[in-house]
């Protein structure tokens, strides 16, 4: 059977993502003996525009050129997976997505504003079909080759569909919202990242998005009463999956 | 039963000793608030019973139910091998009666019509050295009758001021004890006295108590009380809650393949009745649909249907899910609430 062929894209986004797929050193060689890997801008210079088994696309859409660039990729691809907190969520750069995107370029670039061909930051879903999102920001090593191998495999990926507490709880660590009040999205946020932030005594951001059914409500509650307003509640759960639905909802 | 006595200044020479029965593991600290049981490096890192560590952030079952567990590899020369590696024994030195306890539950569950292998390999290398001590606010291990435990440890040291009283529970215990005769002698009566004077002031320290009589039936009354709403639009289902339970043992077992895509790994973790899939099935149907559906399963698990399997609650009053739960549910308010002692869960039971 002749292995199967991969590309890894990017939009734009700081290539986070893409970085961690090289990061993982001790298993590139498996890698490239698993898969073909016929376009990865990061690694190679050579990336011809074949057909492909698999597409793993970084960044969020920002200007027209990009939702073509998307769609040709989506067109030749068998299988297309979101990897990341901006192809999934829009990410950082989708931060103020509901601004006014005219004003915001007139307030920015002035007279030149017109010139600007950027449009709403959007997560790849809005313009073409995603078979699957790998979460973070950027995502975790471990969960690439964890897909990969499902995919490899013709197994149906499974990944974690609770909170990051439970990962937290799991590694025994001391909770830095309950014992410490510093404002934590763990309870809200998809697990996957082995609770990286509170496992080295910081809040979790929230990069990988928010958990199914999040129990958005209560974590404004609860943040509140460790002295933060909604505004501020509000802010903090956009910086990383800002267009996600349940974050629609202010309380 | 053998006891004998151990000066308070002979304890680390006796944790020293124990060391050539296993790798000693003890509470010390964990994070600036917290303590849990860690390899002992360093005897002057104990929290012993009158450095008021009450409990630790995980109870003892991760010795035993590890929190993820390889059970077996796969690999297509080879085919299934058991990942099982035989591990150092251990002894845990400084467990509370609550954990004790806890454990003795979990043995129950896991001899159950399925012997779970895996926790009773670990089980008989792990030697338990029980220790007393005082409650604070959470705890309530005095309701739950577990505030005392008869068996289930090889050893249990009982404060008695300068000293502990050492109760030996095994054969194991007794070899620990005289294999260091040096380090112990004889009780007096005045001993005695003061041991006894302790037991019955004892649930004197209590501030959080709770009377569980009868609970099953109310339960079973109050199936659809509004009770059950309030609190699944307050609970996050993080699952804190079971992953901190010294008697919640629910596992997901799941396969991790590697990209050779030909071999891999199946892992177990430990899982809870709060998380979405916990009782999802084919076709994405859902026993348990709503956040609140989950959070009174969990609820009925440990205060019914364990009542109705064991004869006895599953909770063991340890105080650990009311104390990190991030939603701030207090589970023995609930249990007054539901009794009808108190009209609010959150009145006079706010934990800050
Ligand atoms: S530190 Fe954050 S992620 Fe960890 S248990 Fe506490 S709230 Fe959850
Ligand atoms: S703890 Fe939160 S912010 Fe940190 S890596 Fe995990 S999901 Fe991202
Ligand atoms: S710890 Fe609290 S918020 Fe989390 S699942 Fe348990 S009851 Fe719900
Ligand atoms: S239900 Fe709560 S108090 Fe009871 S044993 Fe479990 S963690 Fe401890
Ligand atoms: S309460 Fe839930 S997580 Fe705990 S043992 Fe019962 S079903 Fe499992």
């Amino acid at each position: 059977m002749p292995k199967p062929k991969v590309g890894i894209f990017s939009l734009t986004c700081c290539e986070g993502c893409q970085l961690e797929i090289l990061n993982c050193e001790d298993e590139l060689l498996d890698i490239a003996g698993a898969v073909d890997i016929v376009s990865f801008g990061m690694a190679q210079s050579n990336n011809p525009e074949t057909a492909l088994d698999i597409a793993f696309v970084e960044g969020t859409v920002v200007m027209e050129s990009e939702v073509e660039i998307l769609k040709a990729i989506r067109e030749r691809s068998t299988t297309l997976i979101a990897i990341g907190a901006c192809a999934t969520y829009g990410g950082v750069a989708a931060m103020n997505y509901e601004v006014n995107r005219k004003e915001l370029k007139e307030v920015v670039y002035g007279a030149d504003a017109a010139l600007i061909p950027s449009i709403t930051p959007s997560p790849l879903h809005k313009f073409v079909k995603v078979d699957f999102s790998l979460q973070g920001c950027p995502i975790e090593k471990s969960q690439f080759l964890k897909l990969l191998g499902y995919l490899l495999h013709g197994d149906s990926p499974i990944f974690p569909d609770y909170p990051v507490c439970a990962e937290c709880k799991r590694k025994e660590n001391e909770c830095v919202l309950v014992q410490h009040n510093i404002p934590c999205m763990g309870p809200i946020t998809v697990a996957g990242c082995d609770a990286r932030c509170p496992s080295h005594f910081n809040g979790c951001d929230g990069c990988f998005g928010p958990v199914d059914e999040a129990n958005v409500a209560m974590e404004y509650h609860v943040m509140r009463e460790k002295g933060m307003d909604n505004d501020e509640i509000r802010r903090m759960m956009h910086v990383f999956a800002p267009t996600a639905e349940v974050f629609k909802k202010d309380e | 039963m053998k006891i004998v006595k151990l000066s308070k200044t002979n304890v680390f020479q006796f944790v020293d000793h124990l060391k050539s029965f296993g790798e000693v593991h003890a509470p010390q600290r964990k994070g600036k608030k917290s303590s849990a049981f860690q390899p002992v490096k360093d005897n002057s890192k104990l929290l012993l019973s009158d450095e008021n560590y009450t409990r630790t952030i995980l109870p003892i079952k991760k010795y035993f139910h590890k929190p993820i567990d390889t059970l077996l590899k796969f690999s297509p020369g080879k085919g299934f091998e058991d990942a099982y590696e035989e591990e150092e024994a251990k002894v845990l030195f400084g467990v509370h009666s609550c954990d004790i306890s806890a454990i003795l539950t979990l043995d129950r569950v896991f001899a159950g019509k399925y012997v779970d292998t895996y926790y009773f390999r670990r089980r008989k290398q792990i030697a338990i050295i029980g220790m007393s001590c005082i409650p604070d606010e959470y705890c309530y291990c005095h309701s739950m009758g577990t505030d005392f435990v008869e068996d289930g440890f090889d050893l249990f040291l009982s404060d008695i001021g300068e000293s502990y009283l050492v109760k030996v529970g095994t054969s194991l215990g007794d070899d620990m004890v005289s294999t260091a005769s040096d380090l112990f002698i004889d009780y007096d009566e005045k001993d005695t006295d003061e041991y006894k004077r302790r037991i019955n002031e004892f649930p004197t320290l209590f501030v959080t108590k709770v009377d569980e009589t009868n609970l099953p039936a109310i339960l079973d009354m109050e199936y659809k009380s509004e009770i059950w709403e309030e609190m699944g639009d307050r609970c996050f289902n993080c699952g804190i809650c079971s992953m901190v339970c010294p008697t919640c043992f629910c596992f997901d077992v799941n396969d991790e393949l590697c990209i050779d895509g030909e071999s891999g790994e199946r892992k177990r973790c430990w899982d809870s009745c709060l998380f979405k899939s916990h009782a999802m099935v084919a076709g994405g149907h859902n026993f348990r649909e709503k956040r609140s559906d989950r959070f009174k399963h969990r609820f009925l698990h440990k205060h019914q249907e364990f009542m109705g399997e064991f004869g006895r609650t599953s909770c063991v009053g340890c105080g650990r899910c009311t104390q990190d739960c991030p939603a701030d549910i207090h589970f023995v308010g609930m249990v007054k609430r539901i009794k009808g002692d108190i009209a609010c869960v959150y009145e006079g039971n706010n934990k800050k």
